[in-house]
């Protein structure tokens, strides 16, 4: 992985964007990684929308906000419209399917998955899409390894929902290859 | 990898670092930016045997941690903007009675409640002369997670030092950012445990007779020894007086213990001064923005760097105009309408040289706002 990468998870409050960006930023620790995370903090928890910032890198962190995401996550069309706006150029933009329309950007790698379908489909548990989708983004970018990401899952989630997230990781990493190949 | 190695919010360290201090008792109200401090305190503490206090406002807060500590306990509130307005009468009493504690502030968009959820630093002046009267003051402030544990430290050890509120000014960014903390081992930081009296019970304790060092030694009240505590001017008994010889003594060292010890108290980190011909002085979260500019510019080959205060009261007039001399500009970063640019004015040769590079909208100051300012004061052009 290069010097630094800037992430940036999107989407509406309740989607569990800022704690899929500290799962994201956890494990990046837990890898060795410098970590600086920040959240929109405000009244998004019902609706309105929310955004996890994650800058990963080697060295430490001096500008610790994402001026131009190199990975962008969107979970819904409000998130995408306004943050492909804010891309690096050969940004890798990742988004829900079946919420997001794309639109064609110059220069960007897109790449839809289907986290929110999964997550009912298979999973029977919408508010796992967050999880989902994080699975997919490490593998796409692999900016985290699946160990650190389960070990950062244990840490950061309620004990009764370990084991459905874990299963929710498993899916993403299967959707993400899929989409790799 | 150990459990010291955590990812965690500014005010999850700053709570890391006040256990490692030995902090005993917490009374706040929690405020935002500074909740996670209360909330997460509120489990830790006891926990600790320590005791956690959520009281009615911030005002019986600060008279709280005053009484806890006389008692002999580390003692610490938090809280933001409005909040510490309410606490400031309060720690002009505890710097009068000379009590220990910590009062740390993430300051928010002001005045009044602002912008409770955006970041500034307009506490400073606040920090520094909030509470009435003639008063000397310590705060302190970090722009990382890693510095903020060891500031935090710093702070219950400097309060213990010179027996006085210490003010840890943090900002929303800071506060709320989530950052990679190694927590020090138990016995890497120093810490300054409180110094007793070795007074016998029975015998005549003066609680507000200095040592030949400035410093006074406690005891624990409600203890072995009675003595009074007042906020009027004392004498050694601490008991009230207006002999002007008496007072005059006690202003003296209330603000000499401080002011005279401006070189041991100061903390600040340098990047890259050496021969810089614009120097950026900053502190807090602002200070990470002109060091990325800093950094780049070096990159290009200009002669920049960096000068980050930690230390904000006493502010360190001798150690700024040093680092100052050579320079043919110094911008101040802060986000404020120039609270710190008007002490570096005061402290340097030639406060013509002196510049600010601000922002003041609750928005994060980036390196492309200072890049701007700094086009200007080169001049460069807009």
């Amino acid at each position: 992985m290069g010097a630094l990468k800037q992430v940036r998870l999107s989407g509406f409050g309740g989607q569990g964007v800022v704690l899929a960006g500290t799962i994201l930023g956890h494990g990046a620790v837990k890898d060795g990684k410098w970590v600086a995370g920040s959240s929109s903090y405000g009244a998004q928890a019902r609706g309105g929308s929310a955004r996890a910032d994650v800058v990963v890198s080697d060295r430490p962190i001096v500008f610790p906000h994402v001026i131009e995401a190199n990975v962008l996550a969107a979970m819904a069309q409000t998130a995408y419209d306004k943050y492909t706006e804010q891309l690096a150029r050969g940004a890798t933009v990742i988004y829900d399917d079946e919420l997001v329309r794309p639109r064609s950007i110059d220069g960007a790698i897109q790449i839809g998955v289907p986290a929110t379908s999964t997550a009912i489909k298979l999973l029977n548990q919408q508010q796992s899409a967050n999880i989902v989708i994080l699975g997919a983004i490490a593998v796409i970018t692999g900016i985290v390894s699946k160990g650190a990401l389960s070990s950062a899952i244990e840490e950061n989630v309620s004990e009764r929902f370990k084991d459905l997230n874990i299963r929710a990781l498993e899916l993403g990493y299967k959707l993400g290859e899929a989409d790799k190949q | 990898m150990g459990d010291h190695l955590i990812f965690v919010q500014g005010n999850e360290a700053c709570v890391e670092a006040a256990l490692y201090a030995g902090l005993g008792f917490f009374a706040g109200y929690p405020i935002t930016p500074s909740t996670e401090i209360a909330e997460l305190l509120s489990l830790r503490l006891p926990q600790r045997g320590g005791k956690f206090i959520q009281m009615e406002d911030e005002i019986a807060s600060m008279c709280a941690i005053i009484g806890a500590s006389l008692t002999g306990l580390k003692s610490m509130t938090a809280t933001s903007g409005p909040g510490f307005s309410l606490k400031q009468e309060a720690i002009g009493y505890a710097i009068m009675t000379e009590v220990p504690c910590v009062v740390v502030s993430v300051m928010r968009g002001g005045p009044s409640t602002g912008l409770p959820t955006k970041v500034s630093q307009g506490d400073v002046m606040q920090a520094r002369w909030g509470t009435h009267g003639d008063h000397a003051v310590i705060a302190l402030t970090a722009s990382n997670h890693q510095d903020l544990f060891a500031i935090t430290v710093e702070a219950f050890n400097l309060a213990e030092t010179y027996r006085t509120p210490v003010i840890l000014l943090f900002d929303e960014v800071i506060g709320h950012m989530r950052e990679k903390l190694i927590v020090p081992e138990p016995g890497e930081i120093p810490l300054v445990q409180r110094l007793r009296t070795s007074v016998r019970e029975g015998t005549d304790y003066h609680p507000y007779l200095p040592r030949e060092d400035g410093r006074l030694p406690m005891s624990d009240f409600g203890g072995v020894h009675r003595y009074n505590v007042t906020g009027l001017m004392h004498d050694m008994w601490g008991f009230p007086t207006d002999n002007p010889q008496v007072a005059y003594g006690l202003m003296r060292h209330l603000f000499d213990k401080i002011e005279g010890h401006v070189t041991e108290i100061a903390r600040m980190k340098e990047f890259f001064l050496d021969d810089a011909e614009t120097v950026l002085i900053s502190y807090g979260s602002a200070a990470r923005s002109a060091l990325h500019v800093v950094e780049n510019r070096r990159a290009r080959g200009e002669r920049m760097g960096l000068l980050e205060l930690q230390t904000l009261w006493p502010f360190p007039s001798g150690a700024v105009r040093e680092r100052c001399n050579q320079a043919k500009f110094v911008v101040v970063v802060e986000m404020n309408m120039g609270q710190i640019l008007l002490e570096v004015k005061k402290a340097v040769d030639d406060p013509e040289r002196v510049f600010l590079a601000n922002r003041i909208d609750g928005t994060f100051i980036s390196p492309t706002d200072i890049r701007n300012i700094l086009r200007v004061i080169q001049g460069k052009g807009v």
